[in-house]
């Protein structure tokens, strides 16, 4: 043990005393490391959020089309998806987008039925109870700097302006789709977005048994074929699969990056200079063994590359969940960026961290330690004339 | 005196089987005691250093054995041969080869770090030994701002913290002038009376006439030339 501490401690007064180069290094390696734990990072955080939102949502949402577009829905349909067997409690929903030009922000503005929200967790106040009152998003909140108890005033579809007062504001987790969120008692949206009487924007489908929500959506189907029902685990796959491929595009453009880095460091440590083959050679002459040397090369490669991980994932973090992910989000998020500012929550994840570490430890190291193998093995004697 | 140093039929062949192939070692048979200050002499291609290569088990014979203290080291594995040339023996370089970017101290000590010793004792004899050969005062300076002379002692220091029995010098005089050879000649001569066997190859008329040297063994073009009388 004595032993292994004594070769830490030459390995790190060996690092420090290249500072220069080890400087470069470590800036171009955190850099490198902060960009692959970004994307990570945010993916994750994203489909943490996806997940979270969707898990309050309903198995079956019931949209309506006309040529190929959403479209509304009459409020008819709700006794006919109600008779299909196996369904339980149908509503109608009433939301809409809002382009808000003061802010440049997309707002989604939700009717709130009597007793309906119990699964929005509220950050402070309360629901909207009574006509002209709502409850706002925390992204919305900071888009429009508004708090609690202040007035809010948008713009209605007869182009008038309407003032809301703010009853409460949800909480900043699970911000995906709350965060955008505006929350008005349904008779206020409708006559907000002049809804036409008879019509909703949607249908949440209960169904009783979670193993046949397809064979209840195959069945509303056929029964209403202008209708497309879909499902929790739909949504969730696509919203799995569109932040899976935007991140894989851009992990394909960092690999790249990741690439030159390898070679660079392979270069480096392949590139084994004279001197460095002269110092193994002395530190061998001097009764160091070739384990001695490997060990001393590992430490040397773990310092640089850990302290360099370490400085990654710090700067990643703070990147994704402080700073907005400012450089990936336009990527990532996609349409979102019209979006309030969606703070992702910080979410660790222990395999996400051993794929990081893996990828760019491991390369490293294994760059430093492998070309030391092949000096440390042979003669000093050959070594130190080379 | 008790053999401490024995070899039989030793060569050494660099590049075997490649145009560029050197004999530098042939047939060399060679006893050393224990206690005895030997010079290995003959011209630059000789196989001086070749041949102290082999004796301090830095390199292995091509054929050939060679045997130190009684044991057979010439076909030892790897980690038997670092252990005995960790434990018996300490080397002065020609080009001193000390690391430059090191400190007086650091460079002492790198015997030490493998050796089962805590860091405050090995700081207790590097500078000891520092001491000893006057170089206290420039313990942290890197060496690479040290004359010649003082980067000699360093490596003298160097070569004896792990206490060894033998002290093997390859040209130890070339980079010193003839008063900075004078004391490394002296520093020598003080090891040899505490009871350690040095070997030093040198074709340094200075080194061989000198005093201290009880036996010189002629070397050209690889073998052994016959003592002289």
């Amino acid at each position: 043990m004595l032993r292994h501490l004594k070769i830490l401690e030459f390995a790190v007064a060996a690092t420090l005393r290249h500072k220069g180069r080890n400087l470069a290094i470590l800036v171009v390696y955190s850099l490198v490391i902060t960009i692959l734990a970004s994307v990570l990072f945010l993916t994750r955080g994203l489909k943490e959020e996806a997940q979270r939102v969707l898990a309050g949502a309903p198995e079956l949402t019931v949209q309506r089309l006309i040529a190929g577009r959403h479209d509304l829905i009459p409020t008819s349909y709700g006794s006919i998806l109600a008779s299909v067997p196996g369904v339980g409690r149908v509503t109608p929903r009433f939301w809409g987008y809002y382009y808000d030009s003061l802010t440049s922000c997309n707002f989604t503005l939700l009717g709130l039925s009597a007793g309906g929200g119990d699964h929005l967790e509220l950050l402070a106040g309360r629901l909207p109870t009574g006509s002209g009152e709502c409850a706002l998003g925390s992204g919305v909140a900071t888009a429009r700097r508004t708090e609690i108890g202040d007035d809010l005033v948008l713009i209605d579809s007869h182009n008038l302006g309407v003032s809301f007062e703010v009853t409460g504001i949800f909480a900043a987790e699970a911000a995906l789709l709350t965060n955008d969120l505006l929350l008005l008692p349904e008779t206020d949206l409708r006559v907000f977005f002049n809804f036409p009487e008879g019509s909703a924007t949607d249908f949440e489908v209960q169904v009783f048994n979670p193993q046949e929500v397809a064979t209840v959506a195959a069945k509303i189907k056929q029964r209403l074929p202008d209708t497309r029902p879909i499902t929790r685990s739909e949504i969730l796959r696509t919203y799995d699969s569109v932040f899976s491929w935007r991140s894989g595009i851009l992990l394909t453009v960092f690999a790249s990056a990741l690439l030159a880095f390898c070679i660079l460091a392979w270069d480096k440590a392949t590139g084994i200079s004279a001197e460095e083959k002269r110092e193994i050679g002395i530190l061998k002459a001097v009764g160091w063994d070739t384990a001695d040397v490997l060990e001393l090369k590992v430490w040397e490669g773990l310092i640089l590359s850990l302290t360099a991980l370490l400085l990654g994932l710090i700067f990643a973090w703070v990147h994704v969940y402080w700073f907005d992910s400012t450089l990936l989000a336009p990527v990532l998020k996609g349409w979102s960026v019209l979006f309030p500012r969606l703070v992702v929550t910080p979410h660790v994840d222990l395999y996400q961290l051993f794929v990081i570490t893996f990828l760019t430890v491991t390369p490293y190291v294994a760059s430093t330690v492998i070309p030391s193998w092949r000096a440390a093995s042979a003669d000093p004697d050959s070594m130190m004339r080379s | 005196m008790a053999v401490l140093i024995k070899t039989e039929g030793l060569e050494k062949i660099y590049n075997a089987g490649r145009p560029d192939e050197v004999r530098a070692l042939r047939e060399v048979s060679l006893e050393i005691d224990a206690g005895e200050v030997v010079v290995l002499k003959g011209p630059s291609g000789s196989g001086k250093s070749t041949l102290l290569s082999l004796l301090g088990c830095m390199t292995r014979p091509t054929s050939g054995r060679v045997t130190v203290a009684g044991r057979d080291v010439s076909r030892l594995p790897e980690r038997f041969l670092t252990e005995v040339r960790r434990e018996t023996f300490g080397f002065i370089f020609q080009q001193f080869n000390l690391l430059r970017q090191l400190s007086v101290l650091d460079n002492v000590l790198l015997p030490l770090y493998p050796l089962p010793c805590s860091l405050r004792e090995m700081h207790r004899r590097a500078e000891a030994l520092l001491d000893e050969l006057g170089l206290s005062l420039r313990q942290h300076l890197k060496v690479r701002y040290l004359s010649g002379g003082e980067q000699q002692r360093v490596a003298v220091a160097r070569a004896l913290v792990n206490g060894p029995q033998i002290i093997i010098a390859d040209e130890p005089t070339a980079h010193l002038d003839s008063g900075l050879a004078g004391e490394l000649m002296e520093i020598l001569g003080r090891l040899n009376g505490q009871g350690k066997t040095v070997v030093i190859a040198t074709h340094d008329r200075f080194v061989y006439e000198h005093p201290l040297v009880g036996r010189i063994v002629p070397l050209h073009d690889g073998r052994l030339e016959a003592d002289p009388p």
